[in-house]
Protein backbone atom coordinates (compact mmCIF):
# COMPACT_ATOMS: atom_id res chain seq x y z
CA UNK A 1 0.00 0.00 0.00
CA UNK A 2 2.94 2.30 1.01
CA UNK A 3 4.11 1.62 -2.65
CA UNK A 4 0.40 3.32 -3.97
CA UNK A 5 0.35 5.69 -1.59
CA UNK A 6 4.60 7.46 -2.04
CA UNK A 7 3.89 7.10 -6.31
CA UNK A 8 0.63 8.57 -5.69
CA UNK A 9 2.04 11.45 -3.60
CA UNK A 10 4.63 12.34 -6.57
CA UNK A 11 2.60 11.80 -9.17
CA UNK A 12 -0.24 13.66 -8.46
CA UNK A 13 1.92 16.33 -6.80
CA UNK A 14 3.61 17.09 -10.29
CA UNK A 15 0.36 16.63 -12.44
CA UNK A 16 -1.79 19.20 -10.04
CA UNK A 17 1.13 21.61 -10.68
CA UNK A 18 1.61 21.69 -14.57
CA UNK A 19 -1.97 22.12 -13.69
CA UNK A 20 -2.05 24.90 -12.09
CA UNK A 21 0.93 26.34 -14.14
CA UNK A 22 -1.08 25.95 -17.11
CA UNK A 23 -3.90 27.71 -15.28
CA UNK A 24 -1.90 30.69 -14.42
CA UNK A 25 -0.69 30.66 -17.79
CA UNK A 26 -4.20 30.73 -19.61
CA UNK A 27 -5.58 33.11 -16.87
CA UNK A 28 -2.44 35.42 -16.49
CA UNK A 29 -2.59 35.27 -12.41
CA UNK A 30 0.83 37.13 -12.34
CA UNK A 31 -0.35 40.17 -14.89
CA UNK A 32 2.80 39.29 -16.63
CA UNK A 33 2.92 41.82 -19.55
CA UNK A 34 0.15 44.23 -17.98
CA UNK A 35 1.72 47.39 -16.70
CA UNK A 36 0.86 48.43 -12.87
CA UNK A 37 -0.18 51.97 -11.95
CA UNK A 38 0.56 52.52 -8.89
CA UNK A 39 1.86 56.45 -6.24
CA UNK A 40 5.44 56.35 -5.78
CA UNK A 41 6.37 58.65 -2.52
CA UNK A 42 9.35 59.18 -2.16
CA UNK A 43 11.38 59.07 1.05
CA UNK A 44 15.20 59.88 -0.25
CA UNK A 45 16.20 61.20 -3.55
CA UNK A 46 18.76 62.73 -5.01
CA UNK A 47 21.31 60.50 -3.86
CA UNK A 48 24.39 60.71 -6.38
CA UNK A 49 23.36 62.58 -9.90
CA UNK A 50 19.97 61.68 -9.05
CA UNK A 51 19.71 58.66 -10.83
CA UNK A 52 18.27 56.60 -7.73
CA UNK A 53 14.98 57.17 -5.60
CA UNK A 54 14.35 55.60 -2.30
CA UNK A 55 10.75 54.95 -0.87
CA UNK A 56 7.20 53.49 -1.25
CA UNK A 57 4.99 52.40 -3.31
CA UNK A 58 1.48 53.11 -2.76
CA UNK A 59 -1.79 51.60 -3.31
CA UNK A 60 -5.04 50.99 -2.14
CA UNK A 61 -5.97 47.47 -1.51
CA UNK A 62 -9.04 47.61 -3.41
CA UNK A 63 -6.90 48.33 -6.89
CA UNK A 64 -4.24 45.66 -5.99
CA UNK A 65 -7.09 43.28 -5.64
CA UNK A 66 -8.58 44.46 -8.65
CA UNK A 67 -5.78 44.27 -10.40
CA UNK A 68 -4.70 40.95 -9.60
CA UNK A 69 -8.29 39.63 -9.61
CA UNK A 70 -7.42 38.25 -5.83
CA UNK A 71 -9.18 39.22 -2.55
CA UNK A 72 -6.13 38.52 -0.21
CA UNK A 73 -4.75 42.12 0.78
CA UNK A 74 -6.77 43.35 3.20
CA UNK A 75 -4.95 47.05 3.68
CA UNK A 76 -3.91 49.72 1.46
CA UNK A 77 -0.53 47.94 -0.03
CA UNK A 78 2.64 50.36 1.40
CA UNK A 79 5.88 48.36 -0.30
CA UNK A 80 9.50 49.68 -0.18
CA UNK A 81 10.71 50.76 -3.68
CA UNK A 82 13.66 51.37 -5.22
CA UNK A 83 13.51 53.37 -8.44
CA UNK A 84 16.78 53.69 -10.63
CA UNK A 85 17.31 55.53 -14.04
CA UNK A 86 20.48 54.20 -16.57
CA UNK A 87 22.15 56.60 -18.28
CA UNK A 88 20.11 55.05 -21.19
CA UNK A 89 17.16 56.90 -19.70
CA UNK A 90 15.36 53.64 -19.10
CA UNK A 91 14.50 53.47 -15.32
CA UNK A 92 14.16 50.16 -13.14
CA UNK A 93 12.45 49.77 -10.23
CA UNK A 94 13.26 47.21 -7.58
CA UNK A 95 10.66 46.39 -4.96
CA UNK A 96 12.41 44.38 -2.02
CA UNK A 97 10.20 41.71 -0.01
CA UNK A 98 10.00 42.43 3.32
CA UNK A 99 7.08 42.12 5.77
CA UNK A 100 5.03 44.78 4.60
CA UNK A 101 4.62 43.02 1.31
CA UNK A 102 1.57 41.49 -0.12
CA UNK A 103 1.50 38.01 -0.01
CA UNK A 104 0.52 37.87 -3.22
CA UNK A 105 4.05 39.62 -4.59
CA UNK A 106 5.40 36.99 -1.93
CA UNK A 107 4.21 34.60 -3.93
CA UNK A 108 5.64 35.75 -7.25
CA UNK A 109 9.20 36.20 -5.58
CA UNK A 110 9.50 33.27 -4.61
CA UNK A 111 10.01 32.54 -8.95
CA UNK A 112 11.44 35.77 -9.59
CA UNK A 113 14.77 35.79 -10.83
CA UNK A 114 15.94 36.65 -7.37
CA UNK A 115 13.80 35.57 -4.58
CA UNK A 116 14.34 38.65 -2.19
CA UNK A 117 13.39 41.01 -4.85
CA UNK A 118 10.30 41.94 -7.80
CA UNK A 119 12.42 44.04 -10.37
CA UNK A 120 10.10 45.78 -13.05
CA UNK A 121 10.33 48.96 -15.51
CA UNK A 122 9.54 52.31 -15.20
CA UNK A 123 7.28 52.63 -18.30
CA UNK A 124 6.20 56.47 -17.53
CA UNK A 125 7.02 58.55 -14.37
CA UNK A 126 4.71 61.56 -13.58
CA UNK A 127 6.22 64.00 -10.77
CA UNK A 128 3.88 65.81 -8.62
CA UNK A 129 4.08 69.49 -8.15
CA UNK A 130 5.97 68.84 -4.33
CA UNK A 131 8.85 66.83 -5.80
CA UNK A 132 7.59 64.13 -3.09
CA UNK A 133 5.32 61.46 -5.03
CA UNK A 134 4.84 60.73 -8.50
CA UNK A 135 2.14 58.13 -10.50
CA UNK A 136 4.21 55.37 -11.82
CA UNK A 137 3.37 53.10 -14.19
CA UNK A 138 5.43 50.04 -13.91
CA UNK A 139 5.88 46.61 -15.63
CA UNK A 140 7.53 43.89 -13.30
CA UNK A 141 9.36 40.77 -14.50
CA UNK A 142 6.96 38.04 -15.72
CA UNK A 143 6.37 35.22 -13.55
CA UNK A 144 5.71 31.72 -14.69
CA UNK A 145 5.80 28.13 -14.11
CA UNK A 146 5.33 29.17 -10.17
CA UNK A 147 4.54 25.78 -9.38
CA UNK A 148 7.04 23.52 -11.03
CA UNK A 149 9.74 25.71 -9.82
CA UNK A 150 8.47 25.07 -6.39
CA UNK A 151 7.96 21.69 -6.73
CA UNK A 152 11.23 20.83 -8.10
CA UNK A 153 12.84 23.19 -5.10
CA UNK A 154 10.89 21.30 -2.81
CA UNK A 155 11.99 17.97 -3.87
CA UNK A 156 15.99 19.41 -3.06
CA UNK A 157 15.06 20.84 -0.11
CA UNK A 158 13.19 18.12 1.43
CA UNK A 159 15.80 15.42 0.33
CA UNK A 160 18.27 17.33 2.66
CA UNK A 161 16.12 17.78 5.25
CA UNK A 162 15.76 14.10 5.65
CA UNK A 163 19.83 14.07 6.27
CA UNK A 164 19.42 16.97 8.94
CA UNK A 165 16.83 15.15 10.24
CA UNK A 166 18.92 11.48 10.36
CA UNK A 167 22.16 13.09 11.28
CA UNK A 168 20.61 15.02 14.19
CA UNK A 169 19.42 11.49 15.65
CA UNK A 170 22.73 10.48 16.09
CA UNK A 171 23.78 11.83 19.06
CA UNK A 172 20.62 11.31 20.92
CA UNK A 173 20.20 8.24 19.17
CA UNK A 174 23.37 6.80 20.69
CA UNK A 175 22.71 8.57 24.38
CA UNK A 176 19.61 6.36 24.83
CA UNK A 177 20.87 3.08 23.02
CA UNK A 178 23.98 3.54 25.36
CA UNK A 179 21.37 3.84 28.64
CA UNK A 180 19.13 1.29 27.29
CA UNK A 181 21.97 -1.11 27.05
CA UNK A 182 23.37 -1.07 30.44
CA UNK A 183 19.47 -1.16 32.15
CA UNK A 184 19.51 -4.08 29.87
CA UNK A 185 22.96 -5.73 31.12
CA UNK A 186 22.24 -4.83 34.75
CA UNK A 187 18.15 -6.67 34.27
CA UNK A 188 16.11 -3.50 35.04
CA UNK A 189 14.39 -4.27 31.52
CA UNK A 190 12.72 -7.08 33.06
CA UNK A 191 11.55 -5.41 35.91
CA UNK A 192 9.85 -2.71 34.09
CA UNK A 193 8.61 -5.00 31.97
CA UNK A 194 7.13 -7.97 34.40
CA UNK A 195 4.31 -4.66 35.79
CA UNK A 196 2.81 -4.43 32.73
CA UNK A 197 2.92 -8.02 31.61
CA UNK A 198 -0.99 -8.53 31.12
CA UNK A 199 -1.28 -5.45 28.57
CA UNK A 200 1.57 -6.47 26.54
CA UNK A 201 0.21 -10.00 26.36
CA UNK A 202 -2.47 -9.05 24.53
CA UNK A 203 -1.37 -6.14 22.63
CA UNK A 204 1.99 -8.01 21.46
CA UNK A 205 1.21 -11.77 21.63
CA UNK A 206 3.86 -13.08 19.21
CA UNK A 207 6.27 -11.01 21.72
CA UNK A 208 7.57 -13.34 24.61
CA UNK A 209 6.72 -10.85 27.93
CA UNK A 210 10.24 -10.90 28.88
CA UNK A 211 11.81 -10.05 25.53
CA UNK A 212 14.21 -6.36 25.64
CA UNK A 213 11.40 -5.35 22.81
CA UNK A 214 8.65 -5.41 25.61
CA UNK A 215 10.60 -2.46 28.14
CA UNK A 216 11.80 -1.19 24.83
CA UNK A 217 8.00 -0.36 23.64
CA UNK A 218 7.07 0.33 26.98
CA UNK A 219 9.54 3.34 27.74
CA UNK A 220 8.85 4.21 24.34
CA UNK A 221 5.06 5.17 24.57
CA UNK A 222 5.96 6.42 27.79
CA UNK A 223 8.53 8.89 26.69
CA UNK A 224 5.60 9.77 23.86
CA UNK A 225 3.25 10.28 26.75
CA UNK A 226 4.82 12.76 28.32
CA UNK A 227 5.84 14.64 25.26
CA UNK A 228 10.03 13.43 25.56
CA UNK A 229 10.21 13.16 21.63
CA UNK A 230 14.11 13.47 22.07
CA UNK A 231 13.98 10.35 24.44
CA UNK A 232 10.96 8.88 22.66
CA UNK A 233 12.40 8.35 19.17
CA UNK A 234 15.68 6.43 19.88
CA UNK A 235 13.64 4.20 22.53
CA UNK A 236 11.22 3.34 19.15
CA UNK A 237 14.04 2.56 17.36
CA UNK A 238 15.32 0.07 19.86
CA UNK A 239 12.04 -1.08 20.43
CA UNK A 240 12.41 -2.34 16.41
CA UNK A 241 15.57 -3.23 16.17
CA UNK A 242 14.42 -5.99 18.81
CA UNK A 243 11.23 -6.46 17.84
CA UNK A 244 13.02 -7.36 13.85
CA UNK A 245 15.23 -10.23 15.68
CA UNK A 246 11.86 -12.23 16.23
CA UNK A 247 10.91 -11.35 12.50
CA UNK A 248 10.90 -14.87 10.61
CA UNK A 249 10.93 -12.63 7.28
CA UNK A 250 13.50 -9.49 7.41
CA UNK A 251 12.41 -6.74 5.10
CA UNK A 252 8.56 -7.48 5.81
CA UNK A 253 7.02 -5.85 8.70
CA UNK A 254 5.67 -8.44 11.55
CA UNK A 255 2.32 -8.22 13.39
CA UNK A 256 3.76 -6.86 16.30
CA UNK A 257 5.46 -3.79 14.56
CA UNK A 258 2.43 -2.88 12.77
CA UNK A 259 0.38 -2.61 16.14
CA UNK A 260 3.30 -0.75 17.60
CA UNK A 261 3.73 1.63 15.08
CA UNK A 262 -0.03 2.25 15.19
CA UNK A 263 -0.06 2.77 19.11
CA UNK A 264 2.93 5.58 18.13
CA UNK A 265 0.69 7.15 15.31
CA UNK A 266 -2.19 7.31 17.54
CA UNK A 267 0.27 9.64 19.41
CA UNK A 268 -0.93 9.63 23.23
CA UNK A 269 0.44 12.70 24.43
CA UNK A 270 -0.66 13.98 27.93
CA UNK A 271 0.51 17.67 27.31
CA UNK A 272 0.61 18.55 23.73
CA UNK A 273 2.63 21.24 24.16
CA UNK A 274 3.37 22.15 21.18
CA UNK A 275 -0.25 23.07 20.38
CA UNK A 276 -0.29 25.26 24.02
CA UNK A 277 2.83 26.89 22.80
CA UNK A 278 1.53 27.93 19.85
CA UNK A 279 -2.14 29.20 21.22
CA UNK A 280 -0.23 31.49 24.29
CA UNK A 281 1.99 33.08 21.38
CA UNK A 282 -1.39 33.88 19.56
CA UNK A 283 -2.94 35.26 22.70
CA UNK A 284 -4.96 32.77 24.00
CA UNK A 285 -6.94 33.59 26.96
CA UNK A 286 -6.58 30.32 27.90
CA UNK A 287 -3.88 27.63 25.78
CA UNK A 288 -4.11 24.59 27.92
CA UNK A 289 -8.36 24.58 27.28
CA UNK A 290 -7.29 21.74 24.35
CA UNK A 291 -5.44 19.27 26.70
CA UNK A 292 -8.62 17.27 27.83
CA UNK A 293 -9.62 17.14 24.21
CA UNK A 294 -6.48 16.42 22.76
CA UNK A 295 -5.87 13.44 25.29
CA UNK A 296 -9.36 12.09 23.57
CA UNK A 297 -8.81 12.83 20.65
CA UNK A 298 -5.65 10.87 20.76
CA UNK A 299 -7.14 8.52 22.57
CA UNK A 300 -9.79 7.49 19.72
CA UNK A 301 -6.53 7.36 16.89
CA UNK A 302 -4.87 5.34 19.40
CA UNK A 303 -8.03 2.63 20.14
CA UNK A 304 -8.77 2.83 16.56
CA UNK A 305 -5.34 2.18 15.29
CA UNK A 306 -4.75 -0.91 17.66
CA UNK A 307 -8.26 -2.81 16.64
CA UNK A 308 -7.54 -1.50 12.96
CA UNK A 309 -4.01 -3.69 12.99
CA UNK A 310 -5.64 -6.27 14.91
CA UNK A 311 -8.34 -6.72 12.80
CA UNK A 312 -5.98 -6.22 8.95
CA UNK A 313 -3.78 -8.96 10.57
CA UNK A 314 -6.03 -11.41 10.07
CA UNK A 315 -6.92 -10.84 6.05
CA UNK A 316 -5.23 -13.55 3.86
CA UNK A 317 -4.02 -11.03 1.99
CA UNK A 318 -1.73 -9.51 5.23
CA UNK A 319 -1.13 -13.13 6.32
CA UNK A 320 0.24 -14.12 2.95
CA UNK A 321 2.66 -11.62 3.07
CA UNK A 322 4.40 -12.96 6.22
CA UNK A 323 4.77 -16.40 5.29
CA UNK A 324 8.59 -16.89 4.16
CA UNK A 325 7.80 -19.77 1.31
CA UNK A 326 3.71 -19.82 0.16
CA UNK A 327 4.00 -23.60 -0.22
CA UNK A 328 0.87 -25.60 -0.22
CA UNK A 329 1.46 -28.38 2.30
CA UNK A 330 2.38 -25.43 4.86
CA UNK A 331 -1.10 -23.86 4.02
CA UNK A 332 -2.64 -27.56 4.32
CA UNK A 333 -0.24 -28.61 7.64
CA UNK A 334 -1.86 -24.90 9.27
CA UNK A 335 -4.92 -26.51 9.22
CA UNK B 1 -8.53 19.77 38.91
CA UNK B 2 -7.10 20.47 35.48
CA UNK B 3 -4.66 22.66 36.73
CA UNK B 4 -3.35 20.50 38.95
CA UNK B 5 -2.98 17.67 36.64
CA UNK B 6 -0.94 19.54 34.25
CA UNK B 7 1.22 20.80 36.62
CA UNK B 8 1.80 17.23 37.93
CA UNK B 9 2.86 16.00 34.23
CA UNK B 10 4.76 19.14 33.07
CA UNK B 11 6.96 18.11 36.74
CA UNK B 12 7.00 14.52 35.67
CA UNK B 13 7.96 15.61 32.42
CA UNK B 14 10.90 17.64 33.45
CA UNK B 15 12.10 14.63 36.36
CA UNK B 16 11.85 11.61 33.89
CA UNK B 17 15.32 12.43 32.12
CA UNK B 18 17.64 12.63 35.29
CA UNK B 19 15.77 10.23 36.90
CA UNK B 20 15.73 7.19 34.27
CA UNK B 21 19.62 8.07 33.62
CA UNK B 22 20.42 7.93 37.81
CA UNK B 23 18.18 5.21 37.89
CA UNK B 24 19.23 3.06 35.32
CA UNK B 25 23.29 3.91 35.40
CA UNK B 26 23.04 3.29 39.06
CA UNK B 27 21.06 0.06 39.22
CA UNK B 28 23.82 -0.84 36.58
CA UNK B 29 26.39 0.20 39.47
CA UNK B 30 24.84 -1.75 41.94
CA UNK B 31 24.17 -5.08 40.02
CA UNK B 32 28.10 -4.34 39.04
CA UNK B 33 28.08 -3.87 35.60
CA UNK B 34 30.62 -2.03 34.20
CA UNK B 35 28.33 0.94 33.06
CA UNK B 36 31.13 2.99 31.07
CA UNK B 37 32.17 0.11 28.70
CA UNK B 38 28.40 -1.28 28.12
CA UNK B 39 27.19 2.28 27.71
CA UNK B 40 29.84 2.97 24.86
CA UNK B 41 29.11 -0.75 23.39
CA UNK B 42 25.77 0.50 23.29
CA UNK B 43 25.83 3.91 22.22
CA UNK B 44 28.09 2.52 19.18
CA UNK B 45 25.17 1.69 17.24
CA UNK B 46 23.67 5.11 17.04
CA UNK B 47 25.43 6.23 14.53
CA UNK B 48 24.46 2.98 11.63
CA UNK B 49 20.96 3.25 12.73
CA UNK B 50 20.49 6.59 12.26
CA UNK B 51 22.38 6.52 9.26
CA UNK B 52 20.31 3.43 7.91
CA UNK B 53 17.25 5.50 8.18
CA UNK B 54 18.54 8.20 5.59
CA UNK B 55 16.96 6.59 2.27
CA UNK B 56 13.75 5.74 3.50
CA UNK B 57 13.50 9.53 4.97
CA UNK B 58 14.27 10.95 1.84
CA UNK B 59 11.92 8.93 -0.25
CA UNK B 60 9.23 10.05 2.23
CA UNK B 61 9.61 13.48 2.72
CA UNK B 62 10.58 14.27 -1.26
CA UNK B 63 7.22 12.99 -1.94
CA UNK B 64 5.63 14.31 0.59
CA UNK B 65 7.30 17.62 -0.36
CA UNK B 66 6.73 17.56 -3.83
CA UNK B 67 2.18 17.00 -3.17
CA UNK B 68 2.63 19.86 -1.05
CA UNK B 69 4.66 22.42 -2.97
CA UNK B 70 1.85 21.96 -5.83
CA UNK B 71 -0.96 22.91 -4.50
CA UNK B 72 -2.66 19.17 -4.17
CA UNK B 73 -4.01 20.41 -0.97
CA UNK B 74 -6.47 22.87 -2.07
CA UNK B 75 -7.81 20.73 -4.49
CA UNK B 76 -8.25 17.51 -2.46
CA UNK B 77 -9.72 20.00 0.13
CA UNK B 78 -12.15 21.62 -1.98
CA UNK B 79 -13.49 18.08 -3.40
CA UNK B 80 -13.65 16.74 0.15
CA UNK B 81 -15.54 19.88 1.39
CA UNK B 82 -19.01 18.05 0.86
CA UNK B 83 -18.17 15.57 3.33
CA UNK B 84 -17.25 17.80 5.98
CA UNK B 85 -20.17 19.83 5.77
CA UNK B 86 -22.30 16.68 6.11
CA UNK B 87 -19.98 16.04 9.65
CA UNK B 88 -20.10 19.93 10.54
CA UNK B 89 -16.81 19.80 10.30
CA UNK B 90 -15.29 23.64 9.10
CA UNK B 91 -13.81 23.65 5.72
CA UNK B 92 -10.52 25.76 7.40
CA UNK B 93 -9.61 22.50 9.17
CA UNK B 94 -9.65 20.25 6.41
CA UNK B 95 -6.92 21.10 4.88
CA UNK B 96 -5.36 20.46 8.95
CA UNK B 97 -6.63 17.29 8.81
CA UNK B 98 -5.40 15.92 5.43
CA UNK B 99 -2.04 17.71 6.65
CA UNK B 100 -1.80 15.85 9.73
CA UNK B 101 -0.31 12.46 8.91
CA UNK B 102 1.79 13.69 6.31
CA UNK B 103 4.01 16.81 7.68
CA UNK B 104 4.50 17.66 11.16
CA UNK B 105 6.00 21.66 10.53
CA UNK B 106 3.16 21.76 7.39
CA UNK B 107 0.36 20.87 10.07
CA UNK B 108 2.09 23.29 12.39
CA UNK B 109 2.04 25.72 9.93
CA UNK B 110 -1.66 25.34 9.17
CA UNK B 111 -2.70 25.49 12.91
CA UNK B 112 -0.34 28.43 13.46
CA UNK B 113 -2.26 30.41 10.53
CA UNK B 114 -5.88 29.32 11.27
CA UNK B 115 -5.52 30.55 14.60
CA UNK B 116 -3.72 33.54 13.41
CA UNK B 117 -6.77 34.31 10.96
CA UNK B 118 -10.14 33.17 13.67
CA UNK B 119 -8.50 33.93 16.70
CA UNK B 120 -7.04 30.80 19.00
CA UNK B 121 -10.22 30.76 20.98
CA UNK B 122 -12.62 30.39 18.37
CA UNK B 123 -14.15 27.06 17.45
CA UNK B 124 -12.02 26.64 14.90
CA UNK B 125 -8.57 27.61 16.77
CA UNK B 126 -9.63 25.15 19.41
CA UNK B 127 -10.53 22.56 16.94
CA UNK B 128 -7.41 22.90 14.69
CA UNK B 129 -5.01 22.64 17.77
CA UNK B 130 -6.78 19.83 19.29
CA UNK B 131 -6.40 18.25 15.68
CA UNK B 132 -2.84 18.76 16.23
CA UNK B 133 -2.43 17.35 19.55
CA UNK B 134 -4.72 14.32 18.47
CA UNK B 135 -2.07 12.55 16.58
CA UNK B 136 1.26 11.90 15.44
CA UNK B 137 2.75 12.80 11.65
CA UNK B 138 1.97 9.16 10.45
CA UNK B 139 4.10 8.85 7.29
CA UNK B 140 7.83 10.73 9.16
CA UNK B 141 7.18 7.71 12.13
CA UNK B 142 6.69 5.09 9.68
CA UNK B 143 9.46 5.97 7.50
CA UNK B 144 11.74 6.75 10.78
CA UNK B 145 11.12 3.18 12.21
CA UNK B 146 10.70 0.92 10.03
CA UNK B 147 13.52 2.67 8.02
CA UNK B 148 15.36 1.48 10.94
CA UNK B 149 15.19 -2.02 10.81
CA UNK B 150 14.95 -2.05 6.50
CA UNK B 151 11.71 -2.69 6.30
CA UNK B 152 10.25 -2.12 3.03
CA UNK B 153 7.30 -4.69 2.93
CA UNK B 154 5.01 -2.51 5.39
CA UNK B 155 1.95 -4.94 5.16
CA UNK B 156 -1.45 -3.11 7.19
CA UNK B 157 0.61 -0.36 8.44
CA UNK B 158 -0.26 2.20 6.29
CA UNK B 159 -3.99 1.77 6.69
CA UNK B 160 -3.66 1.06 10.34
CA UNK B 161 -1.93 4.18 10.63
CA UNK B 162 -4.37 6.28 8.60
CA UNK B 163 -8.00 4.58 10.29
CA UNK B 164 -5.67 5.58 13.43
CA UNK B 165 -5.46 9.11 11.79
CA UNK B 166 -9.13 9.79 10.95
CA UNK B 167 -10.74 8.37 14.31
CA UNK B 168 -8.23 10.94 15.80
CA UNK B 169 -9.69 13.43 13.36
CA UNK B 170 -13.46 12.59 14.13
CA UNK B 171 -12.84 12.26 18.15
CA UNK B 172 -11.34 15.63 17.93
CA UNK B 173 -14.05 17.18 16.17
CA UNK B 174 -16.50 15.37 18.26
CA UNK B 175 -15.19 16.31 21.74
CA UNK B 176 -14.77 20.15 20.19
CA UNK B 177 -18.42 20.27 19.19
CA UNK B 178 -19.69 18.62 22.44
CA UNK B 179 -17.24 20.96 24.77
CA UNK B 180 -17.50 24.16 22.58
CA UNK B 181 -20.24 24.00 19.93
CA UNK B 182 -19.85 24.89 16.56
Amino acid sequence: MLNYIWISLIAIGIFVAVGNDVRDEVQNTYRNGIPLEATFTVDRSATGQRTTWEGELVMSAGAFNEFYGIRTAASEVRQPAVISTLPSGESSIMLPIGTSTPDHWKEMAKTATSKDRLMGTVQSMQISADGRSSTVRILLEPIRFVKIKAVTQAALDYASTAVTIAIGLIGIMALWLGVMKVAEEAGLLIVVTRLLTPVTRRLFPDVPSDHPAVSAMIMNIAANMLGLSNAATPLGLKAMEELNKLNPKLGTATNAMVTFLAINTGGLILIPATAIAVRAAAGSANPGIIVGTSIFGAGCATVAGVVAAKLLQRLSYYRKELEITPSPEKEASRG
Amino acid sequence: MGDLFRALINAVAVLAIPLVLVAFLGWGIIKKVKVYEVFVEGAKDGFATAVRIIPYLVAMLCAIGIFRASGAMDLLTTVLAPITNLIGMPPETLSMALMRPLSGSGSLGIMTELMKVHGPDSFIGVLASTMYGSSETTFYVLAVYFGSVQVKNTRHAVPAGLIADLFGMLGALFICRILFGA
